[in-house]
This record gives structure tokens, C-alpha cells and sequence, in this order.
């Protein structure tokens, strides 16, 4: 595979002090995404895939092991760089949105921008060429308390890729979505994927949002326990092709 | 089982009851000091410089209990919103409603006697402590001033445990009235401020006329008298509240729009202070009237204190008078830089004292003009002829207590003449008067010649010399009291408007908590987070800070009619304001520090 945006060598996650019993998250886990690739992680709770997003995006150590995100290895990085890597390299789609309620949706999408000292024009620009997009050019005045779930989370994705970053990561991004706006919210990644050619890494238990990727990891105790490519099937047969793997996976 | 649940949310928290624990244990204890000063009878009666400020005293209590009623109504509801989560979690796990509500009230009001206890503890311990070293640097003598006053004690536990009470009441009816659902999610609503700019623009006008009205009348104190004082609280409070409200606002709204706002942070921080100043338009109001009410009351103590040298060259005839003078007293008078000397013979009889006409007609005894026919504020001085004087002069206390009696039992002086005086009979002294050019330059030596003078004369009543040395020396002991005062009322505001000031901000926390958490998790550099943390709340305090300082230039007019003519209020202000505005940064420090421990995320999440 040419090109990867995220390459994962041996990593090992190890809670817990010492004197205590360790707690092994994640054990020897190796994969690696392509630029401009639509990824899926799955797994039932507690099989590690929260830690992998954190130890992916800088917000967590790993205990042993490398993260390439983009040529450069996370783990070796110290503090500034690493908020620098989030803010340059990283864009970020929470569950629960992650706005900040005391900003206008515009200042929320133009943050990122603002923390690389961006000039006012280009950041104006930006801002509404990413709202065109996402189509919400209509709330950028508005505050986040005066929108509804979908609304934010679309104003959450635009703050995500407002700055160009070379992967897009999603956690759980339509867990508190009603089913149309969540629709709604993984066509625009859909749609983000293949026209920047931006990556995508998503994580979540919700076999409808994982049928959107191209490619899916099973992960099962902290090792990666399956893939499955989509290749040139039709959303709604990897959808049946998603269920059927959850059943015998978790068998 | 639900009281274990409670404890161990409270144990959960312990740092942010801590806080809370810090600021009413402080609030209480202060309030215990002032109680004790107002009140302590055997210490007000033992000082007579104190007993004319009893009224400060009074006055002061009644403030302190009315900001301590807000600052607890601020507590309370800080308390709730940290509770009301899990409050809502037990209702959710079935508990009955009524069982939650004894939960509450029985919370507020164990913390509420807890902070109330330590804050009695801390008041004795404090209020010996600092009254000692206040009166130790001022070199007064504040004779009973006992630490430890159980009315006192009682007056402070009453009022803060049945302000509690009330408190607990008011928690208990607002948690009946919400839902669970409410409750669960409180912390996650906001509400966005209103933008009404007209009428934000004539609150502010009317805002700054009220404060020029306040202003004035502090400036006009001598026509408008007592009536200034209550008008000018009420007035400034209202125009300060009113100018907060739409200045601050206005000013941030503009901010917003403009390319500074969309730098780094800058657009964040504006809109956080968007929220709080809001939110905090009250509190920020209180907290700059105690501002200006900390350092006028120190500005002022102080400034009488300092200021009472330049007055002393002006308070009488002469510095001192000696009787008899030995070789040791000879010695030290040679020492003092002397404006005038001149020496009398006396001859006592009984209670009165003869004079030698002839000797004051060579040598007519110097009397002081009135400070007010002196064009330049110097003193004057003069002599009159000896006819005039036996009329006139004779009457002048500087002149009837030249008698070797002091300030013991004596009669009208009674000038006779030469033949005459000698002719008479009784004890005879020789009595030297001295006017030195500057008491401040001669201070050392005075004082030694004072000494010598009352371990002389010991039979002098009370220990009194007389002189404009000695008179210095008590008014000394005056202003003192009156500048311990000072330092007393500044630092009970200071205290209670940093608690009040901190109360508020770190009430925010929890909310921030989220915020920083989020700004961590999109990239933003944890120096750059700091800075907008210490920006935020520089500013908070700095408002507050600004306007005090503003109040009290303005509101030292109102001591310009007692502190006269060589004297002014605002002279050498310059060092008192550094010192407070000194100790105001420092609480600034402190707080931020807090802040930062409580709301900064952790340098790497784990979960």
C-alpha cells in the first residue's frame, strides 16, 4: 500500500499503575490507512476501540509501539508538538459535538484556523466555502444552543475540516443523531472523502454508520480480529455483509 | 445508603468544597474580627481613641452583613449547581423526593457550621495575631483587646448559621420545583445574553450620570454634610452597575468583529467574557465598591498618619518647657535646632503662679496665630505688649500650663511686678520654653527630654508634659487608631471581595472544565490555553480594579475638609495604592493558580 496517512506498528496499550493488576487494552495491533481512504473501526464496548482513537490522535500514550500519522511519529513527539500535530494534522467529530456554546457556530468553524494565526480574509473565506459545503451558510450567526443535534454536528464536521487536516477522525459522530440526520451527516462524510480526497477514520459500534466506509476493522479484545472490504459492492449489500460478519464475529 | 452516596460525592469534590470551605471559613472570620471590635465593650471603653469610631465600627458590621447575605446567596447557588447532578442521579435511582431535600438541607447546613466554626477558630487566632502587629507597627497602646469575646462569637455564629438555614430553605424549594430531567442536564444549558443596544446605550448614559452625581456629592460633602454619604453609596452602586452592564458588553461586542478577535484564542476569550460579565455584571459591582472601599479606608488611615508631622510645627507656642532645667536636660536642648528659647522665673503659692512682670516685658512670651489667617499654612507667631498680654494673653492654655504643676491642679497664672514678685514668697522655678524649627528633624532628641521631664515631675498627673511635643504625641496615638482602623476595614473588604471575586470565578469552573477539555482535544497548545485563562481573569478582576480606583480618587474629596491645609488627601497616595494594588495582584495570582489546577486538562487523557 502506497501512501499511507496512518500506519500503526505494534502497539500496545497498558493501564494501570504498578503493584496493581495491568490491564492490557490494546495488544500488537498493526494496520495501516491509504490517503483519501473511507475506514471504519468497530467493536463492541470496551474492545479498545476509544483507546486506538486516542492513542491515533495524540490525546493518549501508547505503552509500546508506533503511530504514523501522516510521516510523522506521534509518539515521539512532546507536548506543543503534539497539540500543534492535533490542530494541523487532525480533525475531529465528537459524539456529543464538542462545541463551544459561548462562540457563534462562524467563530467554532474558524478556531482551528485562528490557532495557526490564519489572516481574517482567508480564514472568512474558508469558513464559509466550508459552510457552502456542509450547507449550513444560514446558521453560521447563530449560537450552538440555538441548533439542533444534526445542525451542530454539521457545524462540528465543518470545524473539523475547515483547516485541510490529511485525516478526519469520527468518534461515534452519529450516536446522539435521530436516524435522518445521521443520513445526512455520513453522506456529507461521504461526500468530503471523495471530493477532497480527505481520509477518513470512524469509529463506532452502529453497523449502518460503518456501512458508509470502504474498508472495516474488527477489533475484539484489543487485536484487529477481522476485515472486511467493500470493494464494488453496493452500500446496502456491505450493510448485509457488515451484519452477518457482527454475528459470527461475536460468536 | 443515601447518605453514604452523599458523602461520597462530597468526598469526590473535596477540592471544590474545599474552595467553598476556603472562602465562607474567611468571610466568617473577618466577620468575627469586625463583630469583636465593634462590640467588645471593655475594649471600647479602655480606648478613648476608639470609642469615637465605634460608629465605623457599627457601620462597617452592617456592610459586612449585608455583602456576607449576598456572598452566602452566592455560595448557596454554587453549591447547588455542583450538587444538582447527583441529586438528580438519586432521584433517577428512585429516592424519594422528600429524602433528597432533607439530604440538601442537611449538606448546606453541616457545611454552614463547619465553615462557621473554623472561621470563629480562625477569627480569634487571626484578630490576635494581626491586631498585635498592626498596633505593634503603629506604636499605640490599645489597652483590652481581648481575641477572645463570647458575645461576639455568639453574634457571628447566630447570624451566619441562620443565614445558612435560610439558605438551605431556598436550595430545598428551587430543587422541589425542578425535574429530574432538569436536574440531570442543568449543566448543560446556556443562555445566551440578550443584545438590546439602545437600551444598553442609555443605561449606560444614565449610568455614568448617576456615577458623576455620586462623585459630586463626595466632592460637596461640606454643603450637602451627612446626606452625602448614603447618596453617593447609592448612586455610584447604581451607575456602576449600569456602566458595567453596557460598557463592558459594547466594548467586547465591538471587539468581536474585528481581526485582533480572530487571532489564536482572542475570538474564544471574548466570548467567554461575553458570557461572564453578563452573568457576573452584580458581583463585579460589589466587587469594585469594596475595592474602593478597601483602599479608601487604607489610603485614608494612612494618609492621616503620615500626614500628622506636617501639622505639628503649627499645634502650639512652644515644643517643650522644662523646669529648673538640669545639666543632661541643658545638654539636650543645646542639641535641638532651636527657633526660640526664652526662660522664666515662677514663684508658687497654693495652686497659683507668679510672674515677673519685667522679665516678660524683655522678653514677651511668643503666642501662635490661628492656622486659618495664615496665608501660606506655616505657623505664625507673635508677641504683645505686657498690658495686652495681662489681659489676653494670661488666658492662653499654652501660657497657664507653664506652671510646675503640668496639667495637675493649678489656678489662673497672675503676672506681678518686679518689686512686687520679689517681695513674694513660695517655691521659686526657672522655666525654659523651646520652639524647635522642625519637630521632625529633632524627634529623637524630644523625646529624651520628655522622658527626663515627666521621670522629674512624676508627681505631674497622668504622666503629661506639656508642649506641643507632647501634644503631637497624642494626636499621634489618634491617628494611629485612626489609621489601624483604616488597614482594619481595607483588609476585611479586600478579604471579602477577593472571596466574593474568587467565589464567582471559580464557579465557572466546572463549565471551563469542559471547554478547556475540548480546546485540549482540538489542538490548541496548553501555554496558549493558559494565557487565555489568565486573560480571562485578569480582566475580571481588572474591571473591578479600574473603577475602584477610580471611585477613590474621587471619593477622597470627601476628606479634604479634615485634612486641612498642609495636609491633603491625597497626598503620597502613590505608595498606598502600590501596596494594595500589590496585594491585589497577588490575590490575582492565587486565584488563577486555582483556576488552573481545577480547570486545565491533564497532559494526557486517559480513560
Amino acid at each position: 500500500m502506497t501512501n499511507a496517512v496512518v500506519d500503526v506498528h505494534h502497539l500496545e496499550k497498558t493501564y494501570g499503575k504498578a503493584g496493581e493488576r495491568p490491564y492490557t487494552a490494546l495488544k500488537d495491533l498493526n494496520f495501516s490507512v491509504a490517503e483519501g481512504e473511507f475506514v471504519g473501526i468497530m467493536g463492541a464496548s470496551g474492545s479498545g476501540k476509544t483507546t486506538l482513537l486516542n492513542m491515533l490522535s495524540t490525546l493518549d500514550t501508547p505503552t509500546k509501539g508506533d503511530v504514523i500519522v501522516n510521516g510523522h511519529d506521534v509518539t515521539k513527539m512532546r507536548s506543543n508538538q503534539l497539540s500543534d500535530f492535533r490542530a494541523q494534522e487532525v480533525g475531529f467529530i465528537f459524539q456529543d459535538f464538542n462545541l463551544l456554546e459561548s462562540l457563534t457556530a462562524e467563530e467554532n468553524i474558524g478556531l482551528p484556523l485562528a490557532l495557526q494565526g490564519t489572516a481574517s480574509k482567508v480564514m472568512d473565506q474558508a469558513i464559509h466555502a466550508v459552510a457552502e459545503t456542509l450547507s449550513i451558510t444560514d446558521l453560521l450567526k447563530k449560537y450552538p444552543a440555538q441548533l439542533s443535534g444534526g445542525q451542530k454536528q454539521r457545524v462540528a464536521a465543518a470545524r473539523a475540516i475547515v483547516h485541510q487536516p490529511s485525516i478526519l477522525m469520527g468518534d461515534e459522530p452519529t450516536g446522539a443523531l435521530d436516524s435522518t440526520s445521521a443520513r445526512e451527516l455520513l453522506d456529507l462524510l461521504t461526500t468530503i472523502n471523495r471530493d477532497q480526497h480527505m481520509s477518513v477514520l470512524l469509529v463506532t459500534h452502529d453497523p449502518f454508520s460503518a456501512s458508509f466506509c470502504q474498508r472495516i476493522l474488527f477489533i475484539k479484545d484489543g487485536q484487529i480480529g477481522s476485515e472486511l472490504n467493500r470493494g464494488d459492492l453496493d452500500r446496502k449489500d456491505f450493510y448485509q455483509q457488515v451484519l452477518t460478519e457482527l454475528g459470527t464475529f461475536s460468536e | 445508603m443515601l447518605t453514604k452516596l452523599a458523602l461520597a460525592g462530597v468526598k469526590n469534590r473535596r477540592r471544590d468544597y474545599l474552595v467553598l470551605l476556603a472562602g465562607l471559613t474567611m468571610s466568617a472570620a473577618i466577620f468575627y474580627m469586625f463583630a469583636n471590635l465593634a462590640t467588645n465593650q471593655a475594649f471600647i471603653k479602655a480606648n478613648a481613641v476608639i470609642k469615637s469610631a465605634s460608629v465605623v465600627f457599627g457601620f462597617g458590621a452592617v456592610l459586612l452583613a449585608l455583602i456576607t447575605i449576598v456572598y452566602i446567596m452566592y455560595a448557596n447557588s454554587f453549591l447547588l449547581s455542583m450538587r444538582q447532578h447527583d441529586y438528580g442521579l438519586f432521584m433517577m435511582l428512585g429516592a424519594k423526593r422528600r429524602r433528597v431535600g432533607q439530604l440538601v438541607f442537611l449538606e448546606t447546613l453541616i457545611l454552614g457550621t463547619i465553615a462557621t466554626v473554623i472561621g470563629i477558630v480562625l477569627g480569634i487566632v487571626v484578630s490576635k495575631f494581626l491586631v498585635g502587629f498592626l498596633l505593634d507597627q503603629l506604636g499605640l497602646h490599645l489597652s483590652h483587646l481581648a481575641s477572645f469575646y463570647l458575645p461576639a462569637i455568639l453574634f457571628t455564629a447566630v447570624l451566619y448559621i441562620g443565614l445558612f438555614i435560610l439558605a438551605s430553605l431556598f436550595n430545598l424549594t428551587r430543587l422541589m420545583r425542578t425535574t429530574v430531567q432538569q436536574l440531570l442536564h442543568a449543566d448543560q444549558q446556556a443562555n445566551q445574553p440578550k443584545s438590546r443596544p439602545l437600551r444598553q446605550f442609555i443605561g449606560g448614559l444614565v449610568g455614568i450620570g448617576l456615577l458623576a452625581v455620586g462623585y459630586w456629592a463626595m466632592a460637596a460633602i461640606e454643603h450637602l454634610q451627612m446626606t452625602a454619604i448614603p447618596l453617593a453609596l447609592v448612586t455610584i452602586t447604581l451607575g456602576t452597575y449600569l456602566l458595567f452592564h453596557a460598557a463592558v458588553l459594547a466594548v467586547i461586542r465591538g471587539l468581536r468583529h474585528t481581526k485582533w478577535a480572530k487571532k489564536h484564542l482572542n475570538g474564544f476569550l471574548m466570548g467567554q467574557l461575553n458570557f461572564r460579565v453578563h452573568d457576573y455584571t452584580r458581583m463585579l459591582t460589589i466587587v469594585s465598591l469594596l475595592f474602593a472601599m478597601a483602599l479608601g479606608a487604607i489610603t485614608v488611615g494612612s494618609g492621616y498618619h503620615r500626614q500628622m508631622p506636617m501639622t505639628a510645627d503649627s499645634l502650639g507656642a512652644y515644643t517643650v518647657a522644662v523646669h529648673d532645667a538640669n545639666a543632661h536636660q541643658k545638654h539636650l536642648i543645646n542639641q535641638l535646632h532651636v527657633a526660640h528659647q526664652a526662660t522664666y522665673t515662677q514663684k508658687v503659692q497654693g495652686k497659683t503662679t507668679y510672674y515677673n512682670a519685667a522679665e516678660l516685658k524683655t522678653q514677651p512670651f511668643q503666642q501662635i496665630k490661628s492656622l486659618q489667617s495664615s496665608p501660606n499654612g506655616k505657623p505664625q507667631f507673635y508677641t504683645e505688649s505686657l498690658a495686652k498680654f495681662k489681659k489676653d494673653g494670661v488666658t492662653q492654655l499654652d501660657f497657664i500650663m507653664l506652671n510646675p504643676n503640668k496639667l495637675g491642679d493649678f489656678a489662673a497664672p497672675k503676672i506681678v511686678s518686679a518689686a512686687a514678685f520679689k517681695q513674694l514668697k513660695g517655691t521659686t522655678y526657672r522655666v525654659t520654653t523651646v520652639r524647635v524649627k522642625h519637630m521632625a528633624d529633632d524627634m529623637a532628641v524630644l523625646k529624651q527630654l520628655d522622658r527626663s521631664e515627666q521621670h522629674r515631675f512624676p508627681q505631674a498627673s497622668t504622666q503629661l508634659t506639656i508642649g506641643t511635643y507632647q501634644s503631637f504625641e497624642m494626636m499621634n496615638g489618634i491617628f494611629g487608631g485612626l489609621e489601624f482602623i483604616g488597614y482594619f476595614l481595607g483588609i476585611a473588604f479586600l478579604a471579602m471581595l477577593a472571596s466574593c471575586l474568587m467565589f464567582k470565578i471559580l464557579s465557572g469552573a466546572p463549565g471551563d472544565l469542559r471547554r478547556y477539555t475540548m480546546l485540549n482535544k482540538i489542538g490548541v497548545r496548553r501555554g496558549l490555553m493558559r494565557a487565555s485563562l489568565a486573560k480571562e481573569i485578569g480582566i475580571l478582576f481588572a474591571i473591578p480594579g479600574i473603577m475602584g480606583v477610580i471611585d477613590v480618587l474621587f471619593g477622597l474629596q470627601m476628606f479634604k475638609p479634615l485634612m486641612a491645609k498642609p495636609m491633603s488627601p491625597y497626598l503620597g497616595i502613590g505608595t498606598t495604592f502600590a501596596i494594595f494594588i500589590g496585594l491585589y495582584v497577588i490575590y490575582y495570582v492565587i486565584t488563577l493558580g486555582l483556576y488552573l489546577n481545577l480547570v486545565m486538562p491533564r497532559e494526557v487523557v486517559r480513560d
